[in-house]
């Protein structure tokens, strides 16, 4: 490395701060067009239920009433599914859960929208209701009845209402258990979250004078809404225009369609722009959530703490679609292991079809449950033994050749050091730990993890402009974590020139590459990528016209802080950005373009080392890592747990901009706490009973502790850009475990359920069944 | 005019309003109303806002001590009132612990109280500190305890066309009043809540225990206070706990079980007595 | 007999008149027929924060304020604050501390701080989240905010 950067590793503010704060960033409830009309949707009331018809009479003859859509107007083989193709836009012949869309109006107003879609009368025929996965495995009623013939990406073995089911076994787990000195068992369960972005969902949608649809909507990916729309439609991707506004979080809830289709729908029949807004009722009750669990996990290890075998057996409540589902529990499977060396393991795992509202993408994907289980167990069996826990885990982490499960190659690990840095931080080994204030029990407690950065597509192109600036076209959303931002950071530094030289692309079906979409830890490290391979093109097309420009061989150039290329050795002998530009546009070579795309293309299985049944996505991999250590009070009168203090050390590769790793790391901590003590949505029945930010509560300023240290470590990972690799995630994955084992070291209470909430640590330390 | 929004200057003129308009509803902070009416389980026609009424804004010293708390009294006007002091601090306490200062800048006592939500902060605390509510009606004004102002769940003694105009507290005595509250987080409704009064004249010590949170309103026990009165001993201090805990009637809901709450009672009420008699400098 | 109140309110100093239903919030008003957008709708319900305006120099929920009861009163909003030297002090400090991500409970969020500061101008870390406990944000975890609005107050009384 010869020069030091210029704009990757700063704590550059985000790029668009400005607009957020004077109130002039525009989210998708800000977008108004002349003429627009309002959209509403009417919900299923059954959990179950054969729709036999509808009567749109009256609500068609309301005053304002422009168009009404229902089953009706998508035709059955119309269906969209990221892995399994089995949703309509609307509910088609069948609903499937409490609160699932069945028609929608568009109308003047939102109020005559809402009106008219309680005026439509739908005819249903009950069905029992199937409300958990035990009841819905066992039982001879069908919630998809033709869930063989869904086209699957996978081999899902769908059948029933087993949705997919997936196993990674390695070695030989019987022998593994049998080689063992000790093995323990335990079973964990985790509850349903939501992801309460602040921003509800929500869709613009409009026809332009050629018909085609135009689609603004809150969005992680536009691609997915493109393709999801033109599966639901039955409609070509080239007739279809998706676009995003500034996006008030996500987190998941806006991978996959919410009502984009049914928005578009309503567009195409009323030949309106129309906008629906989901209220945060519908957002909880409508769209998606973090996956129950039930994990039963045994692990096994001999006497000096070495690590035998592991089996992992999960049980995943997918509700009423399958949505990002098989995909979550192939991953959890995946991550069940843990970033240890165990010679044996077996991760298998069903996923079942109920009558509830679909469980989706969510921070994590399905590790932070497994987490829960295997690093509360690691900590139960360094008891055990009599080992402290962080030194029984250092003892079995990944380092050098050791390969993930499945045979995946590190290509960085800073693991170790996340472990010291957060264990050193902390005052892990004091001999005088911080006293409990009066009345409470006090302890710190430890977890950690790894998460994957690369999967599926990205793409990148880099223009040079005539004056010699740089645009920068991605097709990555910014959801909030920064992307724009650090993206422009490292085309800037690639290419050497300031900051405020490349303006970045809103993505745009229509302009932009594909990108699979913002989730997964992935913009970063695949996107990363592609701007970098990109700006190389970009500066390949620089050098060949300086080398003509300079009369001189292209190895010879040298890009120079600034926007110019030089002669190696010789900085006088330089031609700027505006000059090769100017040469390019009008006399020779042509604008410079450059652009990258890829797909990550290292296999998730080492047929050597591993098998595997139902594999989702056979290509995944570049492992970010993270340890944590959190200062839990437990208060003795409530058993309300508090985390005082925490230390996150999260290896990143390199930070490309500190400050907004700092705010991916804090804001995952922040979810996992809530995640950990008080978040759970709570069903009556069939219907959900806590759709209200009143019911649902998710921690606010004085549940979060301000002593919430993020801590970068950078592993340097040779396949990234910069060396970078993902954060959005790893933060807060080990959370819950880690809030677990310091109530269990502050009171000896072991909680298998979470939330962690106060009746259940009080009942817990009252030795009450829980 | 049927319809529409009324500022009546006064309560007479707010009363003759809601005689004539039977489906009118007051509005004064408006913070639970207009929650209600945006989920649709309110649609009202017609209202009468309380905002221009001058005496119901006030919150005056009585003649002999005490005070009277206009019905408009904000939230956080309570909260931050240095003169709620020895006994009184209870409802300023409570004040000061309800969802946060935002909403404790729009919300007012009267409203709160007329509301008559189990899981508010003020009703257990008016009854832990002895308070009367005014009810203003044609026939004129009238006084009643808290304790038997709260009804039932989400219902209050007053009548159709009667309000809340004012919420009296007596003199401060010497001692203190404290309002311990367990939410899930910060500004939820309380899942349990404990408001204690303890008045110490000498060495007698006269406890008033309220427990909110755990039935369809505030539980206060004549036995339990007896029981917390005088010099307690640990055991006194458990069968108080047990005499409230076997008269409660809590629910289940996402805030707790109604089995945690029982469990709670007793626990929170020691806390609660233990700091008190810390604070009232006793003995034992 | 009309079904719309007349109603004239003055917003961000400027006098406007409305005709608005009788259970229109102050929330819709601005943002539908104002288009001041900036404050949000993120639960109708008073509890998230992000509709968080000023009222007659008071920071309230604007999705908790009938726009037919503001009648005579001044709203002030985040499209508003041009002028105000608290604003811009908290606006620099939460760009210089990263304590915004998705931006879409900020301008709540400012309100919420400017409020706080007008009542407190030195903050502890405790009295900060005590006194901004209610403005929800699931992207930050907090803390940045709380240091974003303890350099404004810094610089503020400086």
């Amino acid at each position: 490395m010869s020069a030091p950067f210029e704009s990757v590793g700063r704590r550059v503010p985000r790029l668009e701060s400005r607009e957020k704060v004077e109130g002039r960033a525009q989210y998708i409830a800000d977008l108004y067009r002349t003429g627009m009309l309002h959209g509403a949707i009417l919900q299923s009331p059954f959990p179950h239920a054969r729709i036999r018809g509808y009567d749109l009479a009256e609500a068609l003859a309301m005053p304002g009433v422009h168009a009404i859509v229902t089953g009706d107007d998508f035709a059955e083989p119309d269906r969209m599914g990221a892995f399994i193709k089995d949703e309509h836009a609307l509910a088609k012949g069948k609903v499937r859960y409490v609160g699932e869309p069945v028609a929608a109006v568009a109308a003047d107003t939102e109020a005559i929208a809402r009106a008219a879609a309680q005026a439509i009368r739908v005819d249903y025929e009950e069905l029992p209701a199937l409300l958990s996965p035990e009841e819905a495995v066992a039982s001879t009623v069908h919630i998809h009845e033709e869930v063989e013939q869904y086209f699957k990406v996978f081999d899902a073995g769908s059948q029933g209402n087993l949705c997919s089911r997936t196993e990674f076994s390695e070695g030989d787990i019987e022998r593994g258990f049998r080689d063992s000195d000790l093995v323990f068992e335990n079973r964990f369960e985790t509850q349903a979250q939501a992801h309460v972005a602040l921003e509800p969902c929500g869709a613009l949608a409009e026809v332009d004078p050629q018909g085609r649809l135009t689609i603004w909507s809150a969005n992680q990916s536009v691609f997915r809404v493109q393709a999801c729309v033109a599966e639901a439609l039955g409609i070509p991707m080239t007739r279809i225009r998706c676009l995003t506004p500034r996006i008030g979080g996500a987190f998941g809830n806006k991978m996959e369609p919410h009502v984009q289709p049914i928005a578009a729908a309503l567009a195409l029949k009323a030949k309106r722009a129309v906008k629906m807004i989901l209220t945060r009722e519908e957002d909880f009750e409508m769209v998606r959530a973090r996956h129950p669990f039930k994990i039963r996990i045994r692990t096994g290890v001999k006497r000096d703490g070495t690590f035998v075998a592991r089996e992992v057996e999960v049980l995943l409540d997918c509700g009423a679609f399958a949505d990002d589902s098989p995909g979550v529990l192939g991953f959890g499977l995946l991550c069940a292991r843990g970033p240890y060396r165990f010679p044996h393991v077996r991760c298998h795992g069903r996923l079942v079809y109920t009558n509830k509202l679909r469980f989706g993408a969510y921070r994590g994907f399905g590790n932070p449950q497994v987490s829960l289980a295997g690093e509360s167990q690691i900590d139960d069996i360094a008891e055990k033994l009599g080992m402290d826990p962080i030194e029984l885990r250092l003892k079995n982490i990944l380092r050098g050749d050791d390969r993930a499960l499945g045979g995946q190659m590190l290509t960085s690990n800073g693991l170790k050091e996340c472990i010291e840095r957060a264990r050193d931080a902390s005052g892990w080994a004091s001999a005088a730990p911080v006293p409990a204030s009066p009345g409470k029990k006090r302890a710190l407690g430890f977890a950690l993890c790894g998460h994957i950065s690369g999967l599926l597509a990205s793409g990148a192109i880099v223009r040079i402009l005539e004056d010699g600036t740089a645009v920068l076209n991605v097709g990555a959303n910014d959801i909030g974590q920064g992307s724009d931002t650090v993206l422009s950071q490292m085309c800037a530094e690639a290419l050497k020139i300031p900051l405020e030289n490349v303006a970045f692309v809103s993505p745009d079906t229509d302009g932009s590459p594909y990108n699979w979409g913002t989730t997964a830890s992935r913009v970063t490290f695949m996107t990363g990528r592609a701007v970098v391979g990109a700006a190389a093109e970009v500066e390949k097309k620089l050098k060949q016209q300086a080398s003509e420009m300079l009369e001189c061989a292209v190895e010879d150039l040298e890009l120079v802080p600034g926007g110019a290329v030089a002669v190696k050795g010789v900085p006088e002998k330089k031609i700027g950005f505006f000059e090769i530009a100017k040469r390019s546009h009008w006399f020779a070579g042509g604008p410079i373009i450059g652009s990258h795309s890829w797909v990550y293309d290292r296999p998730t299985l080492d047929p050597k080392r591993a098998a595997a049944i139902g594999l989702p996505f056979p290509r995944i991999g570049a492992y970010s890592f993270s340890a944590i250590v959190v200062d839990v009070e437990v208060d003795e009168v409530t058993g309300a747990a508090e985390v005082k203090r925490a230390w996150s050390a999260c290896d990143v590769g390199r930070a490309i901009n500190p400050l907004l790793v700092e705010g991916q790391i804090a804001g995952g901590v922040a979810q996992g706490i809530g995640f950990a003590l008080v978040e759970e949505m709570v069903w009556d029945g069939a219907r959900l009973a806590n759709p209200t930010l009143m019911d649902y509560k998710i921690p606010t300023t004085r549940e979060v502790p301000y002593e919430l240290h993020p801590i970068i470590v950078e592993s340097h990972d040779a396949e990234g850009p910069f060396g970078a690799k993902g954060v959005g995630e790893v933060g807060l994955v080990p959370v819950p475990a880690a809030i677990g084992n310091a109530v269990k070291r502050a009171t000896g209470v072991r909680l298998f359920k979470l939330p962690f909430t106060a009746e259940r640590i009080l009942r817990g330390m009252l030795g009450t069944k829980q | 005019m049927d319809t529409g929004l009324f500022r009546p200057v006064s309560v007479a003129e707010a009363l003759a309003l809601l005689a004539r308009l039977p489906d009118a509803k007051l509005i004064s902070g408006g913070a639970s109303l207009v929650a209600m009416i945006n989920a649709r389980l309110a649609e009202p026609a017609a209202l009468v806002s309380l905002a221009g009424i001058e005496e119901l804004k006030q919150i005056a010293e009585a003649p002999g001590g005490g005070f009277r708390i206009g019905a408009m009294a904000r939230h956080r006007d309570l909260a931050a009132e240095s003169r709620f002091s020895g006994t009184l601090a209870v409802l300023q306490m409570a004040a000061a612990q309800i969802a946060n200062a935002t909403v404790r800048n729009m919300g007012t006592i009267g409203g709160a109280v007329a509301h008559a939500d189990p899981g508010l902060d003020y009703p257990p605390a008016l009854v832990a500190a002895d308070a009367r509510i005014e009810i203003a009606a044609a026939a004129g004004r009238r006084r009643m305890a808290a304790a038997e102002f709260f009804v039932d769940w989400f219902t209050t003694a007053l009548q159709p066309g009667e309000m809340v105009s004012a919420v009296h507290l007596p003199a401060a005595r010497p001692g203190i009043g404290l309002y311990h509250k367990f939410a899930r987080v910060s500004g939820d409704y309380a899942t349990v809540s404990v408001a204690l009064t303890m008045v110490r004249e000498g060495s007698a010590i006269s406890t008033r225990a309220a427990i909110g949170g755990c039935g369809p309103t505030p539980l206060m026990l004549a036995e339990a206070n007896r029981l917390l009165s005088g010099d307690p001993t640990a055991e006194d201090l458990r069968r108080a706990g047990n005499l409230l805990q076997a008269a409660a009637d809590p629910v289940d809901d996402v805030r707790g079980s109604a089995e945690y709450r029982l469990m709670l009672i007793p626990r929170m009420l020691a806390r609660a007595f233990d700091e008190a008699r810390l604070h009232a400098g006793a003995a034992r | 007999m009309s079904d719309t109140l007349h109603v004239t309110i003055k917003v961000n100093e400027r006098s406007v008149a409305f005709d608005v239903p009788l259970t229109e919030t102050l929330l819709t008003s601005l943002r539908d027929r104002l288009q001041l957008t900036g404050a949000k709708r993120g639960c109708n319900q008073g509890v998230c924060g992000a509709c968080t305006v000023m009222l007659d120099g008071v920071a309230v929920r604007a999705c908790l304020s009938l726009t037919a009861n503001c009648e005579g009163q001044s709203v002030l909003t985040i499209e508003g604050t041009g002028a105000d030297r608290a604003i811009a002090a908290l606006q620099d400090a939460f760009i210089e501390a990263g304590a915004l991500q998705c931006g879409f409970c900020t301008p709540g969020q400012l309100i919420a701080a400017r409020a706080l500061l007008e009542q407190n101008s030195d903050p502890s870390v405790e009295e900060v989240q005590k006194g901004m406990s209610g403005n929800l944000c699931r992207c930050t975890g907090y803390n940045k905010i709380i240091d974003a609005v303890r350099t404004a107050a810094g610089k503020l009384h400086a």
